[in-house]
C-alpha cells in the first residue's frame, strides 16, 4: 500500500476531537500536514496544540476523529506503535531519563527485531556507533557516560532530540523545542532541524518563539479554541486579520 | 431470606456504609492534597480505638468523651507527620515512597500497641451496649446508631468544611490543581499539612466509633485498609463524593451478603468491585482522573 | 549467622562497584584499561568468594537452628530477587508479592496432596500454574500506575487471605496445612542442608536471569519504564507488554521460592503464606541492599534476614519485631532510598581517589565547546548578535506562555 504518490499528505487528522469534563481542548480538527517540509503548530495559551500533538502520538485517545499516517489510520493505536511507524516526538517539558547515562537513554530507543534481539546484550557496537554518532551531531558527545540529571536543561534538550533520532523516524513532532533554552542553542536546535529536514525528514513543531517559527518553517497551522483557524505559508498567515485577532483578542 | 431479615441487613449496611464513608473520605483526601496513599490510616484508627478503650478502662467514663483528646491530637500528629516525614521524600519518587513510608508507620503502630496493650482481644462493655431499638422489624443495636451518628455528623462537619469555609476552599483547589493553587497566593505546603491532620482526625473519630462495637487487636487494621483502599479506587481516587458514594454501596453490598455468605466471603465484595473498576473504569466510577497516573 | 554475615557484607561492597560498571560514575577517568580489569579480577574473586562461603556454610553452621535461621535467610534471599525483576527494573513496587509466594506454596502441596505427583514435579507444575494465573492478574493490575498499583498490590494478598482461610475444605483453612516431605529417608540435619543448596541453587538461577536481563535490551527498556513511562513509551518501547513480562517472572520466581519454601518447612497457614509482612520483607530487603544493583536483594536479604532472625531469638515472638522492621523500613525510605550499595560506594567514592565531578568537567567542556560552536557555527546562524536579539524577543513571547497549554 504505497500511498507516496500522494506527496505532501503523509500525517493528516480529520474531525479530530477531544474534552476533559466538557472543555472542548481540540474539536473538530481537521488538518493536514506537508510531508517532507517543516510544519509549525502555533496558537494562543490553551488553544489545544499540546492536547492535539498528544492525540496525533496516542498519548491520549481522541473523543472522536481520525489520524492516519502514510494511508494507514492510526487513530487508536498505542504510542508505542505510533512510534514504530515512524512518528517521533519530544514532550512540552523536556523529558529524559534522569538516571540513565546519555548513552543508555539513545539506545533506548533501539528497535529489537524478534524475541532473540529483545534478550541480546544492549550495547550492540553498531548501534552504539550510531548514537554516538548521532550526540557528536547534537554536540554532547563529551558527556556520553554522565547521568543525564547531571545535564544542564539545554543539554537534556540536546539529548531528548538525539533519543527521536535514534529512533529514526521520518516525521519528527517537536513540543516548543526552544521553550527555556538560550538564544545559543536555539540557533542550534534551528540550524538540526533544518539539516534534518534536507534530509528528508518532515518536522511538526509547536513553538511560541514566533521569529523562529517564521525563519523555519514551511507551512504554518493556527490553532485558537481547539481547532485550526488559518494556514499557510509564514508570510501568509502573518498578516491573517483572523489569526491577529485570535493572539490579539481584537 | 426473609423481608424483616433482607430490611434488617439493608439497615445494618447503611449504618457500616456511614463509617466507610467517613473512614475513606480521610484516607482520599490525603491522596488528594499530597498524592499519598496513607496505608498507616487504619493503623490510626484502630490506635483511636485502643485509646477510646483504654481512657474507659482508666476513668469509667463514656468512650465517646475520649474524642476530646484524640482528635486534636490526631490532627497534630496528621500536620507534623506531613511536615516532618512526607516532606522530606524527593517529589520524583513521593507516590511510591510514602507508600512504604506509611506502611512502617503502621507497623509501627501496630507493634507498639501489641507491646504496650499486649495482642489480647479487647472489647468495651458499655451499660447500653447489648440495647437494641426495634425499627420496622429490624433489630438495631444502639451503639451502632451512636457509631453512625457520629460518622454522619463528622462527614456533614467536613463537607461544611471544604464547601463554606476558606480553608475548605484553598483545600479545594489544591487537590483539582497544586501548582494553579500556589500561583493565587494559597501555601500549598500548609495546606497539605491540615489536610492531612483533618484526615488523621477522621481516623480518631471513626476509631472511636468502631471501639463502641467491635472488639479489637492490633493487627484488625489489616481488615479495614483492605476495604478502605477498595472504596477510594472505586470512588476515584481523591474525589470526597466519590468515595462516599462508594463506600454506602460496597458497605451495604457486604451487608446484604453476608446473610448468604457469611462474613469471610462477603469481604472480597471490596476486591471484586476494586478489579471490575480496574477492567472498566481504571480513574474510579466518581469523578477523580487522577488514579490512572498515581 | 552473624558471622558469616559479616564475612559476606564486606565481600560484597567491594565487589559492588564492578557489578555496576555499566554506570560509570566518573568521566575523563585516564587508564581506565586498567582499572576495568582491575575490577573484573575484583569481580570474580568476590564472586568465588561469595560462593565458596555460600556453599561452605551448612559445614560451617555449628547447629541445626543455625542452619535453618541459614535456609530462612536464603529463602528470603530468594524472595527478595524476585520481587526485584518488578520492583527494581520497572520501579512498580509490589508488597503483595506474598500472594504469590503463598499461592506457589499451597499449590506445591495441594498437587502432591490430591494428585499424588512427585515433590518437584508438583513444585515445577505450581510454578507453572501461577505463570499462567499472572497474565490475567497482571493485565488487570497493570493498568493503572503508582499508588493505584500499590493497592491492587495489598489486595491480592488480602484477597487471597480470606479466600484461603475460607475455603478450609480445600486449603486446609487455618487449620494449617501438611505438606508431605520430599525426602521422607532423610534426617533433619540432613533434609536441612539439602534445602540450603537447593534454595543456593534456585537464587543462582535468578541471579543469572537478572543478570541476563539487565543487560538486554528488554532490560533497558524496563528501566526506561522505571524512569519515565510515557516517554519509553514515545520511543517505541512497548511498555505495557513489557511490564506483564517482568511482573509474570517475578510472580513465577517468587512462586518457585514459596514451593521451595513449602517442601522444606511442610506445614502452611494461610496466615503465615498470605502475609502483608512476608510482601513488606522482599520490599524491605531490596530497598536496604539496592534495587538497581544486581546483589542488592540478596545483600538486604542477609542483612535485615539475619537481624529479623536475631530478634525472634532474642526477644521471642513479642510484638517488637515489627517496630523493629518498621524503622528500619522508615530509615531506609528516608535517608537512602537507594540502598545500602549506592550508598557504600558514595561513600568510597568521598574517601577513596578523588575524581573530579562530573559538574565540573561538562561545564568545562562546555565551555570549550560553545567557544568552538560560537565560531564555526557563525557562517550559518548570521551574526552572534543577531540570534541573541530574535530570541530575545522570543523569550518574552515564551514568558507570557509559561502557564503551559492543554
Amino acid at each position: 500500500m504505497k500511498t507516496t504518490v500522494e506527496t505532501g499528505r503523509s500525517l493528516e487528522t480529520v474531525g479530530l476531537s477531544r474534552s476533559f469534563g466538557g472543555v472542548h481542548a481540540v474539536r473538530d480538527a481537521t488538518v493536514t500536514f506537508q510531508q517532507g517540509k517543516i510544519n509549525a503548530l502555533i496558537g494562543p495559551n490553551g488553544s489545544g496544540k499540546t492536547t492535539f500533538f498528544n492525540c496525533v502520538t496516542g498519548m491520549i485517545k481522541p473523543d472522536s476523529g481520525t489520524v492516519t499516517f502514510k494511508g494507514h489510520d492510526i487513530t487508536r493505536r498505542s504510542p508505542h506503535r505510533i512510534a514504530r511507524a515512524g512518528i517521533g516526538r519530544s514532550f512540552q517539558l523536556c523529558r529524559v531519563f534522569p538516571r540513565m547515562t546519555v548513552l543508555e537513554n539513545l539506545l533506548v530507543a533501539v528497535q529489537p527485531k524478534g524475541l532473540r534481539d529483545l534478550l541480546s546484550g544492549a550495547r550492540n557496537p553498531a548501534e552504539i556507533d550510531r548514537a554516538r554518532a548521532l550526540l557528536v551531531r547534537v554536540g554532547i558527545d563529551h558527556l556520553e557516560n554522565s547521568e543525564a540529571r547531571n545535564l544542564s536543561y539545554g543539554q537534556q534538550k540536546l539529548l531528548e532530540l538525539a533519543g527521536v533520532l535514534m529512533g529514526d523516524p521520518d516525521t519528527i513532532m517537536l513540543d516548543e523545542p526552544a521553550g527555556g533554552v538560550n538564544p545559543a542553542l536555539i540557533g542550534r536546535i534551528a540550524t538540526l532541524v533544518q539539516e534534518l529536514n534536507a534530509e528528508g525528514k518532515t518536522f511538526l513543531v509547536v513553538e511560541h518563539n514566533m521569529e523562529l517559527v517564521m525563519s523555519l518553517s514551511d507551512h504554518v497551522i493556527v490553532f485558537d479554541r481547539g481547532r485550526p483557524i488559518a494556514e499557510g505559508p509564514p508570510e501568509t498567515v502573518q498578516s491573517d486579520p483572523r489569526v491577529l485577532e485570535a493572539y490579539l483578542g481584537v | 431470606m426473609t423481608g424483616t431479615l433482607l430490611f434488617q441487613s439493608l439497615v445494618l449496611g447503611v449504618l457500616l456504609g456511614g463509617l466507610y464513608a467517613l473512614l475513606a473520605a480521610g484516607l482520599t483526601l490525603y491522596f488528594g492534597v499530597m498524592r499519598v496513599v496513607m496505608i498507616a490510616h487504619s493503623a490510626f484508627l484502630i490506635l483511636a480505638a485502643y485509646l477510646a478503650w483504654f481512657f474507659n478502662q482508666q476513668t469509667g467514663m463514656d468512650p465517646l468523651l475520649s474524642l476530646v483528646v484524640t482528635v486534636p491530637l490526631f490532627f497534630l500528629v496528621g500536620v507534623g507527620m506531613q511536615r516532618l516525614l512526607i516532606t522530606r521524600l524527593r517529589p520524583a519518587t513521593l507516590t511510591m515512597m510514602s507508600v512504604l513510608l506509611t506502611f512502617a508507620v503502621a507497623l509501627f503502630i501496630e507493634g507498639m500497641i501489641g507491646f504496650v496493650w499486649s495482642g489480647t482481644q479487647r472489647r468495651i462493655q458499655l451499660p447500653y451496649s447489648s440495647a437494641s431499638v426495634e425499627f420496622f422489624g429490624a433489630h438495631i443495636a444502639v451503639v451502632k446508631l451512636v457509631a453512625f451518628a457520629l460518622a454522619a455528623l463528622s462527614l456533614a462537619l467536613l463537607y461544611l468544611i471544604m464547601k463554606h469555609s476558606r480553608f475548605g476552599q484553598a483545600l479545594r483547589a489544591t487537590i483539582q490543581h497544586s501548582e494553579a493553587a500556589q500561583l493565587v497566593g494559597i501555601k500549598t505546603d500548609r495546606v497539605a499539612g491540615f489536610g492531612f491532620g483533618l484526615g488523621l482526625a477522621t481516623a480518631a473519630i471513626g476509631g472511636t466509633a468502631l471501639s463502641l462495637d467491635a472488639t479489637i487487636y492490633p493487627s484488625l487494621h489489616w481488615h479495614w485498609i483492605g476495604p478502605l483502599m477498595a472504596i477510594i479506587v472505586v470512588g476515584g481516587l481523591g474525589s470526597i463524593p466519590g468515595a462516599a458514594i462508594a463506600a454506602m454501596v460496597l458497605g451495604i453490598g457486604q451487608s446484604l451478603l453476608q446473610v448468604p455468605l457469611g462474613t469471610t466471603w462477603a469481604q472480597t465484595i471490596f476486591y471484586v468491585a476494586l478489579f471490575v473498576t480496574l477492567m472498566l473504569r481504571p480513574q474510579g466510577f466518581f469523578g477523580g482522573r487522577l488514579a490512572q497516573r498515581f | 549467622m552473624p558471622n558469616a554475615s559479616d564475612t559476606r557484607h564486606p565481600t560484597s561492597t567491594a565487589g559492588s562497584p564492578a557489578v555496576t560498571a555499566t554506570e560509570p560514575t566518573g568521566t575523563g577517568a585516564t587508564g581506565s584499561g586498567t582499572n576495568r580489569t582491575w575490577r573484573r579480577v575484583a569481580r570474580v574473586v568476590a564472586l568465588v568468594v561469595c560462593a565458596a562461603l555460600v556453599l561452605a556454610f551448612p559445614e560451617l553452621a555449628p547447629n541445626a537452628y543455625i542452619l535453618s535461621a541459614g535456609i530462612v535467610v536464603a529463602s528470603y534471599a530468594c524472595t527478595a530477587t524476585a520481587w526485584n525483576f518488578m520492583g527494581g527494573f520497572t520501579g512498580y513496587v509490589s508488597l503483595g508479592h506474598a500472594a504469590f509466594f503463598g499461592l506457589g506454596a499451597y499449590g506445591t502441596a495441594i498437587l502432591i496432596r490430591d494428585l499424588g505427583l512427585p515433590s518437584f514435579v508438583a513444585w515445577l507444575l505450581a510454578g507453572l500454574l501461577v505463570l499462567l494465573i499472572t497474565i490475567p492478574l497482571g493485565i488487570a493490575a497493570l493498568r493503572v500506575r503508582g499508588a493505584s498499583f500499590v493497592i491492587v498490590s495489598i489486595s491480592f494478598v488480602l484477597i487471597l487471605l480470606l479466600v484461603f482461610q475460607g475455603w478450609g475444605s480445600f486449603t486446609g483453612g487455618s487449620d494449617g496445612l501438611v505438606v508431605p516431605r520430599p525426602f521422607p529417608d532423610l534426617l533433619r540435619p540432613e533434609h536441612h542442608r539439602v534445602f540450603f543448596y537447593l534454595f543456593a541453587a534456585l537464587l543462582a538461577a535468578m541471579l543469572l536471569a537478572w543478570w541476563a536481563i539487565d543487560r538486554s535490551r528488554f532490560g533497558t527498556g524496563l528501566k526506561a519504564v522505571r524512569e519515565d513511562e510515557d516517554k519509553a513509551q514515545a520511543l517505541g518501547v512497548p511498555t505495557r507488554n513489557y511490564k506483564l513480562v517482568a511482573y509474570v517472572v517475578s510472580a513465577t520466581f517468587t512462586a518457585l521460592a514459596g514451593g521451595m519454601y513449602a517442601l522444606w518447612f511442610g506445614d502452611l497457614d494461610p496466615i503465615f503464606q498470605f502475609s502483608i509482612m512476608l510482601g513488606s520483607y522482599m520490599v524491605l530487603m531490596a530497598l536496604f541492599g539496592g534495587v538497581r544493583h544486581l546483589y542488592g536483594p540478596l545483600l538486604g536479604a542477609v542483612v535485615v534476614g539475619v537481624g529479623l532472625e536475631y530478634f525472634k531469638l532474642e526477644f521471642g515472638d513479642t510484638q517488637l519485631h515489627l517496630v523493629a522492621t518498621a524503622l528500619l523500613l522508615g530509615l531506609v525510605v528516608l535517608f537512602m532510598p537507594d540502598g545500602l550499595i549506592p550508598a557504600a560506594q558514595a561513600l568510597v567514592k568521598r574517601f577513596g581517589p578523588q575524581d573530579s565531578s562530573i559538574r565540573e568537567v561538562t561545564a568545562a567542556e562546555l565551555l570549550e565547546r560553545n567557544r568552538a560552536a560560537s565560531g564555526t557555527a557563525g557562517t550559518t546562524d548570521g551574526d552572534r548578535d543577531e540570534p541573541a536579539d530574535a530570541a530575545g524577543t522570543g523569550r518574552s513571547e515564551g514568558d507570557a506562555s509559561t502557564g503551559g497549554d492543554r
